[in-house]
């Protein structure tokens, strides 16, 4: 039984030890917004923050997890009104979408420990997730847009 | 305005039950009744269009969404000719295989690929909202006792304005009695009239694509659900020729190990049982099969020695004049061969799909870029009717062409796992798996011939393609009938949007060594690398200028012609930056032309390209959604990119040899050019906008490269030890 705050509340899990976060978030806690897309860290589309810093979720085994603090995308707004996300939106970022919400953790984690990054920092902290769809350049202006207005 | 599924609609709408439903066909409408009449069967969405009392505008969705933004497009087409208002618009997803929605351009299959969502529906859909706002007009007329011709509209409301009088659209759907229909189509709008179309008006789908609400197959979760993984016979055509199950079974959590034709499927109460499961299971395959012979290497060897051989036997895809009296009575001949290597979709949902099946009916939820195919799996591995069938078409976390087959084995997974276990049962693709298991853009060798005259202009151009046929693997009820036309494999090499006299594209249809399938742009994506890098060679040997040379062969077509002045200017082509280069192409994806300028650095020591700058000017007719447009050309872009610079999957005795990100390298946001995009405006006829950023991009590149090395790339993807032979 490990004990999780998992974005503000505690929660239980009773998945085996060696279980990814991700798949007791998925499965177990019932949060889909985080996606699998590699299991290997390779893609970041299961990117959480974990006690601030985003991390990949696919690799995290969920002992490692015990206590701490866990923000998914649902956690970070109720009604999407982060501004990450309303940049997202004006921005008019995601075409399938399917890696948007770890993109968007991974921006929040980045945004911050650096709240005034320059386009090229931008570039490098985003290059741990792919996007596919090829939306580099909108998420690059929306983490700008969010920097601006935080 | 919003999107939501069928199921919420039916509750809530079969509970007012009433309101119109316009039912159209492609001649109009042909009848409209009122809803609680044709809702007696809660799973048909019966017309094109039903309004209900309280105003809410219901339009159907007939493709599906992959990222390509048609779920806001095609219902704001519909919405703009019924001058709806867009925020009573709520979309609904065609789920079933009902041909009455299927794609014009597809023989009224319900189909998503080729670029044909708005271009397929733009005249049906604009034509519904034009017949059903008809309806209205008249209605009020009736019932004011005024002249039609006295009645305006305005979003959701029909207007008298001699009088004053107004009504909305849901208080004219209440008792619209008596309804005289036009036996002709209904006058559509001016294009200058346009309140929605051509605007930037926001896709539908964005909030919750960034909130996290969005619902993927992988995401749905039903009751009492278990989960799967496939381990599967690592060649095509081999099984399982025994298994000692003995440790997986013994995992917790197991539920059952379950026969597939090709592998098994190993169902847990959890994802990660299944996987340790499967991890435990010791399987002996078969050795039988052809596939173990198949090498990507020999395979391209055998492709561009038969594309070389001008006699060997090839299909005519497109033909004119007379292409060996042209070349062969030329001044100068020019050739060269250009090969591609085997490209892997990579859409970042691996394939996943949940299934509840029962012995006389099915409930299934995926992401396929068809509900005809998904359908036609279910009903033919279950022997089910339709009728016994709820499909859930899902939107997709990519599709890019992979989910377009006719018979969709990550499909057959979920119902065979299902059946077998008695309980609804969600496999999931481990990404692995979707790549070991990939079907593939094809591997190609395609080799050129062209002649110049004394003046240094074109005389002839032939143009030979030795790749399978796709249509033949992926859909072999179509290539019964198209036989041996294949688009999927050959498109582009027609090089249309040139005026060239004596003409020759063919095919050399080899044999398949390797699973094949769409994948985005289909043939453009290497047919046009190879036309537009031999395009500049051929400019090259009569010592002229890249644009000089192709302004000869657009003389015909103005919208190209001035495509190329744009992107000349866009991109400073005279003056290119220190250490630089600039490249060419003029390609694009059916009707939709493209002219693209890339601009290039090299680190000489590794080998290593650099995109710096990508400048793009797209004429795919009228655009209905120009911002959606511009991301979907700039995604076209970075997928062009990609595929030529890193994207290569190799085979060595029939399995693939890559497996994850880390060895099938995709793009990522470092290596992301700056891209410029244009689009044309005009009223042209829409003609796709998905996949024509992406044809042009490896000849620009290429073309870049000569631009600065004089060297050329004549092997896709432009790896670094491919470059560095390239300079040695």
């Amino acid at each position: 039984m490990i004990t999780i705050k998992l974005n503000g509340q505690d929660v239980l899990s009773t998945a085996p030890e060696d279980t990814p976060l991700l798949w007791v978030i998925r499965e177990e806690l019932g949060l889909t917004g985080t996606k699998f897309g590699c299991g290997a860290a390779q893609c970041g589309a299961c990117t959480v923050l974990i006690d601030g810093e985003a991390s990949f979720s696919c690799v995290t085994p969920i002992a490692v997890v015990e206590g701490a603090e866990v923000t998914t995308i649902e956690g970070l707004s109720e009604d999407g009104s982060h501004p990450l996300q309303k940049a997202w939106v004006a921005e008019q970022v995601p075409q399938c979408g399917y890696c948007q919400s770890g993109q968007i953790m991974r921006a929040a984690g980045f945004l911050a420990d650096n709240p005034n990054p320059t386009r090229e920092d931008i570039r490098s902290a985003m290059n741990t997730n792919l996007c596919r769809c090829g939306t580099y350049n909108r998420i690059v202006r929306a983490v700008e847009r969010a920097a601006r207005e935080v | 305005m919003s999107a939501r599924s069928l199921d919420t609609t039916r509750r809530g709408f079969l509970k007012t039950g009433s309101g119109l439903v316009f039912l159209i066909g492609a001649g109009g409408i042909t009848d409209i009744a009122l809803a609680q009449e044709v809702q007696t069967d809660p799973a048909s969405l019966a017309g094109w269009v039903w309004i209900e009392p309280n105003g809410a505008i219901h339009i159907a969705f007939p493709v599906t969404e992959m990222g390509q933004g048609s779920s806001t497009a095609l219902p704001l087409i519909l919405a703009e000719e019924l001058d709806a208002n867009w925020d009573d618009v709520v979309v609904e997803q065609v789920h079933r295989d009902d041909r009455r929605f299927g794609n014009p351009l597809f023989g009224n299959v319900l189909y998503t690929a080729g670029s044909t969502g708005v271009s397929g529906y733009f005249g049906v859909m604009r034509q519904a909202g034009a017949d059903a706002r008809r309806v209205l007009l008249r209605t009020a007329a009736a019932r004011w006792q005024v002249p039609v011709d006295e009645l305006q509209t305005e979003p959701s409301v029909v207007v008298h304005d001699a009088t004053g009088r107004r009504a909305t659209y849901g208080d004219l759907v209440v008792a619209a009695g008596a309804l005289a229909q036009g036996q002709t189509p209904a006058v559509l709008k001016s294009p200058d009239a346009f309140r929605l179309i051509g605007r930037d008006i926001p896709r539908l789908d964005i909030p919750a694509k960034s909130s996290g609400t969005e619902t993927y197959a992988i995401d749905v979760r039903v009751p009492d659900m278990a989960y799967a993984t496939v381990l599967r016979a690592p060649v095509e055509g081999e099984t399982v020729q025994s298994v000692d199950e003995g440790a997986a079974r013994e995992t917790p959590g197991l539920i059952d190990i379950v026969a597939l034709p090709d592998g098994l499927a190993v169902v847990a109460e959890t994802q990660w049982a299944a996987a340790l499961a499967r991890n435990a299971l010791d399987v002996t395959w078969t050795e039988t099969a052809e596939a173990r012979g198949w090498n990507d290497t020999d395979t391209l060897a055998s492709y561009q020695t038969q594309a070389e051989d001008l006699t060997s036997d090839a299909s005519t895809w497109r033909e004119s004049g007379n292409v060996n009296a042209a070349v062969e009575g030329a001044k100068t001949v020019v050739i060269a061969t250009y090969l591609s290597d085997y490209a892997y979709h990579a859409q970042i949902e691996p394939m996943a799909v949940v299934a509840d099946v029962k012995a006389d009916r099915a409930e299934v939820w995926a992401g396929t870029q068809t509900q005809s195919w998904t359908m036609r799996t279910i009903t033919e591995e279950l022997g089910l009717s339709a009728e016994q069938v709820t499909l859930h078409m899902m939107t997709m976390g990519g599709g890019f062409g992979r989910r377009t087959a006719l018979q969709q084995e990550y499909v057959r997974d979920a119902l065979l796992a299902s059946r077998a276990v008695g309980r609804p049962v969600k496999v999931i693709w481990t990404r692995e798996d979707d790549v070991k298991h990939g079907w593939f853009r094809p591997a190609a060798a395609q080799h050129l011939r062209a002649g110049l005259a004394a003046d240094g202009r074109l005389q002839g151009w032939q143009h030979r393609v030795a790749t399978p046929s796709v249509i033949a693997y992926f859909n072999p009820l179509r290539w019964s009938q198209v036989e041996p036309n294949d688009i999927i494999s050959m498109r582009g090499s027609e090089s249309q949007f040139y005026d060239i006299p004596d003409f020759l594209a063919e095919h050399v249809i080899t044999e398949r060594q390797a699973r094949v399938i769409p994948w985005r742009g289909i043939g453009a994506s290497y047919t046009s690398f190879a036309a537009e890098c031999f395009m500049d060679e051929v400019a090259g040997a009569a010592g002229r200028d890249p644009f000089d040379f192709r302004y000869d062969l657009v003389a015909h077509n103005p919208r190209g012609r001035a495509l190329l002045d744009r992107v000349r200017a866009m991109s400073n082509w005279d003056r290119p930056p220190e250490g630089r280069g600039l490249g060419l192409s003029f390609a694009g994806y059916g009707n939709s032309m493209a002219a693209g300028v890339a601009e290039i650095s090299l680190d000489r020591q590794s080998g290593s390209i650099s995109v710096h700058r990508f400048y793009a000017a797209v004429d795919a007719g009228l655009v209905v959604a120009p911002d959606n447009s511009v991301n979907q050309i700039e995604g076209g872009i970075i997928f062009g990119i990609s595929s030529a610079l890193h994207e290569r999957i190799t085979i060595t005795g029939g399995q693939v040899n890559q497996e994850n990100f880390y060895d099938y390298e995709v793009l990522r946001a470092d290596q992301a050019p700056e891209i410029m995009v244009e689009l044309a405006r005009n009223t042209e006829p829409p003609s796709g906008i998905g996949e024509a950023g992406t044809p042009m991009v490896a000849a620009a590149i290429a073309n870049a490269f000569h631009a600065l090395t004089g060297a050329r790339l004549r092997h896709m993807p432009f790896t670094p030890d491919r470059v560095r032979a390239a300079l040695a």
